[in-house]
């Protein structure tokens, strides 16, 4: 068993292999911009880490991203693409917001949850459209969510523009038009920050940060997912269809059942994605809102190569390289679309070094079986 | 006069084996040279070693007495030295003139010069006296005709050194007679033929000489005349093989599948499976025969119910169980072997003990209220991999890196370990070594003990005329005729897998 514990230690090693090959592949990014890389690294390292407020930052950052990461794993999980994490969210996120501005007067511990359930809500009914084509009609999954996400687009902004937009906005000197948002979400609806629990410890948090309990909640998804995907029956059937849907629907278990299930569990999650951002930061919903944490989902999955603990870790290192990636811009005068070029060398260099680590571990255990073999073979069983 | 190939000291390590351990050989020019071995002896390595595909690690190769380094397959044509591959690599849109020229065609400038192209092949059929419709295409052409197109290619391409790699693995009796015919004649014009199968009545009567592998090594060569199927196989697996299974006669007992008026028609609306009845009792074996392609692999889907029956009724354990999904099917008691390992047996990248529970899972016994009660499972696959002597290093590894036989001991250990009473077991022994065959019939035979109907679908007529108490020969989604066993040849059954003598069988 001295291998198993290697083999495990080889497939944490492959993300930290791809981080390390992507920056050196950046570096030469950064050298052709005329920087230093080990300046602008040490700068990204500094200013995010440095001080409690921007590792806050850094985390709160990641909060969307779990969510967003865990709905793209689940279905990559079933050999489906969810691609339409990022309108799945933004129907959550404006049903949540729907709920905390048009209910008054709940306590919140009422009024909370449902705002969050409206958040499942959305997403899931947004990701119950592609879902139900696929399995009734054939269709792809890829196509309709992509096809969906425009929708979604325009959908939010003719709720917000229109439908729902805050009337009593007061104008300064009743001059302007007033702005395209929805009416803020009651004091009940709002989710708190984690200010208060952090302080039992002695850890203050400036009011520019907006690190709120939905990062622990994110964390304690991240683990339910975990357990759902390796300890029930369900996960166990949604690990075998994605991996082989024909064995899996030999051996009884029905694929479609799955898929729909599968996916209105990866549209709830993704429902929640918008979450952090609505009732901590914005407390409405406006032609602002965060866009593109879904397509960024795709790529936190990616990196964590869909293990939803993996998931945790990717989501706070692309925290902390948009954090960081404010500390560049600011302080060196480095654009922050270098980031994004960092990002997507790392998400190739996880794919190349991912693939290279199983061929390699595969070898491995054939190397082992063939060592078992050799040495019972020589004594055969009557 | 010089030696067509000698192999001296040849080795193939992969990581963590060694494919090819000091291999030598020697093949005479202008003979037909069997290379037997199980499954993993090595064979494949060799061969492709020969061809170009690999680079060995050690050793030296000699063509005609050359010393050579084939460095690629283009350099295999170049040394004459042609490949004709187990699975057929054809285009099947194309003719068959255009796929043996494909790749190597006589040109007129920048145009093709299909005449010369033409006469060069023509030559060729009536030099080697092959039967070949050049302008058929290949995918209206059958199995054997498609192996003759793969070796006209090489023999277009100039090749005097043939290397066949399983080719009789998917023809029927008569074919492998035609193909006989055709490496004979191959011979008499001087070709030198490399064979490799692991059929051993084949090896007999076709080749000059014999070599057999095992684990890498050459166990010995040997004159076809002087030695017996029983010694070969006892060289091949390395300890005595039981070539006649002790079938006891078992008093049958009451029906457990019926089929009657069966039909299962494919997407395009022909139908594949055309109204197939039969019977199956307890206690009995009930093989099919049949060239693959025939109905048997939809027969076998509709039974298990991942296939619609679209008129018919099916049976099972007194039980009308036609329209009744895979999962209900599986509980009353059917289990299935499927003839797709890799396809529809098992989930490849999941752990052994996954694989051991797969369709079970929700099993009382496997569950701790709604979770998976890994402990119990854990001790289940322990139990079962140690009931059927599956080797592994470990129950957490992915079932990929088990080989085929113990890949299908896990199969076997899952689907019949749960009492069922019907056994639909399509293909069982395909790509297995003889000692894995072995004990795949020696487990079969133990359920028809128990009293248990078996369905038993093979390709191989061998074992379907040694294990059945009844076969029936599938021809065109019919069941065209009906044996017992001990009453036919395998020439008779022969007849009826290529449609011959259909009204005959008909009139039954």
């Amino acid at each position: 068993m001295k291998k198993g514990y290697y083999i495990i230690l080889l497939r944490v090693l492959a993300p930290v292999l791809a981080i390390v090959l992507s920056a050196l592949m950046s570096s030469i990014v950064i050298l052709a911009i005329g920087k230093s890389p080990l300046q602008v690294f040490y700068t990204m390292f500094k200013f995010s880490l440095s001080r409690l407020d921007s590792v806050a930052i850094m985390l709160y950052n990641a909060t969307p991203l779990i969510f967003s990461g865990l709905a793209v794993s689940i279905g990559f999980r079933m050999g489906l693409f969810n691609i339409g994490v990022e309108g799945q969210y933004l129907i959550g996120a404006f049903l949540a917001a729907l709920a905390g501005f048009s209910i008054k007067g709940l306590p919140a511990v009422i009024h909370l949850p449902l705002v969050i359930l409206c958040g499942a809500l959305g997403g899931m009914l947004w990701s119950f459209i592609p879902i139900f084509l696929k399995v009734k009609r054939g269709v792809h999954e890829v196509i309709s969510t992509i096809m969906l996400n425009y929708i979604s687009y325009s959908l939010i902004h003719y709720l917000i523009a229109d439908v729902f937009i805050d009337k009593s906005q007061k104008l300064i000197q009743g001059l302007g038009s007033i702005l395209a948002r929805t009416p803020k979400l009651s004091p009940s609806a709002m989710m708190p920050k984690l200010h208060g629990f952090l302080g039992l410890f002695g850890l203050q948090l400036p009011r520019h940060v907006y690190l709120n309990w939905l990062f622990p909640l994110g964390i304690l998804t991240a683990a339910l997912v975990y357990y759902l995907l390796m300890y029930t029956p369900f996960g166990f059937e949604l690990r075998a269809v994605g991996q082989n849907r024909e064995a899996a629907r030999t051996a009884g278990i029905e694929p479609e059942r799955v898929y729909v299930i599968g996916f209105l569990l990866s549209g709830a999650l993704a429902g929640l994605v918008g979450l952090s951002d609505l009732l901590s930061y914005f407390g409405y919903m406006d032609m602002d809102f965060p866009r593109n944490y879904g397509f960024d989902g795709i790529a936190v999955a990616l990196i964590a190569q869909n293990h939803p603990l993996g998931i945790i870790f990717s989501a706070i290192l692309f925290g902390f390289l948009k954090r960081g990636a404010e500390g560049i811009q600011t302080l060196m005068g480095v654009p922050r679309e270098m980031v994004s070029i960092l990002q997507a060398l790392m998400i190739m260099s996880i794919v190349v070094i991912a693939k290279l680590m199983n061929d390699y571990i595969k070898r491995l255990e054939k190397k082992e079986e063939m060592m078992v073999c050799s040495s019972e073979n020589s004594s055969p069983p009557a | 006069m010089d030696k067509a190939v000698v192999l001296r000291g040849i080795t193939k390590r992969f990581p963590g084996i060694v494919a090819n351990d000091r291999i030598d050989l020697e093949v005479e020019k202008g003979e037909i040279h069997a290379i037997v071995g199980e499954n993993g002896a090595g064979k494949s390595t060799l061969m492709k070693i020969l061809a170009g595909i690999y680079q060995p690690d050690e050793g030296e190769i000699y063509i005609f007495g050359k010393k050579e380094r084939i460095t690629s397959p283009g350099r295999a044509i170049e040394l004459k030295i042609g490949m004709v591959h187990q699975h057929f690599m054809l285009v099947d849109r194309f003719t068959v003139l255009e796929n043996i020229i494909l790749g190597a065609e006589k040109r007129l400038g920048i145009a093709l010069d299909e005449k010369k192209c033409r006469k060069a092949v023509e030559e060729l059929l009536s030099l080697y006296n092959f039967s070949l419709n050049l302008d058929a295409r290949v995918e209206e052409i059958s199995v054997g005709q498609a192996q003759r197109v793969e070796i006209l290619k090489v023999l277009y391409r100039g090749a005097d050194i043939l290397v066949l790699d399983e080719p009789t693995a998917v023809l029927a009796p008569q074919e492998v007679k035609e193909l006989f015919n055709n490496l004979r004649r191959l011979k008499s014009e001087g070709k030198t033929i490399i064979f490799i199968s692991h059929k051993l009545d084949e090896v007999l009567e076709i080749a000059d000489r014999i070599t057999v592998l095992r684990r890498g090594r050459v166990e010995g060569t040997v004159l076809p005349s002087r030695v017996t199927k029983e010694d070969l196989a006892r060289m091949m697996v390395g300890k005595p093989v039981m070539m006649k299974l002790d079938k006891e006669p078992v008093n049958a007992g009451d029906v457990l599948l019926s089929i009657k008026d069966l039909v299962v028609k494919e997407s395009s609306g022909k139908p594949v499976v055309n109204g197939v009845s039969l019977e199956i009792r307890g206690g009995e074996i009930y093989g099919i025969a049949g060239i693959e392609g025939n109905g048997q692999k939809e027969l076998a889907e509709a039974i298990i119910g991942l296939r619609e029956a679209s008129s018919g009724r099916i049976k099972a354990c007194g039980r009308d169980i036609t329209g009744l999904s895979i999962k209900e099917i599986r509980d009353l008691g059917v289990a299935f072997i499927p003839e797709d390992r890799h396809r529809q047996g098992l989930v490849l990248p999941m752990k052994v003990w996954e694989n051991m529970i797969l369709g079970y899972h929700t099993k009382k016994e496997f569950l701790k209220g709604k979770s998976l009660n890994l402990k119990a499972i854990r001790r289940f696959t322990k139990n079962k991999v140690e009931e059927y002597g599956v080797r592994l290093s470990s129950i957490e590894q992915p079932i990929e890196g088990l080989s085929g036989g113990n890949q299908q001991k896990v199969i076997l250990g899952r689907e019949l370990s749960r009492e069922p009473k019907v056994i639909v077991a399509s293909q069982p022994t395909r790509g297995l070594d003889v000692g894995a065959a072995e004990f795949v019939h020696r487990e079969l035979l133990k359920m028809r003990k128990k009293g248990r109907a078996i369905l038993l679908i093979s390709a191989d007529l061998e074992e379907v005329l040694s294990i059945a108490d009844r076969v029936g020969v599938m021809y065109n989604g019919k069941i065209t005729a009906e044996f017992r066993p001990e009453e036919v040849t395998s020439e008779d059954i022969g007849v009826y897998m290529l449609g011959g003598d259909v009204k005959a069988g008909e009139g039954k």
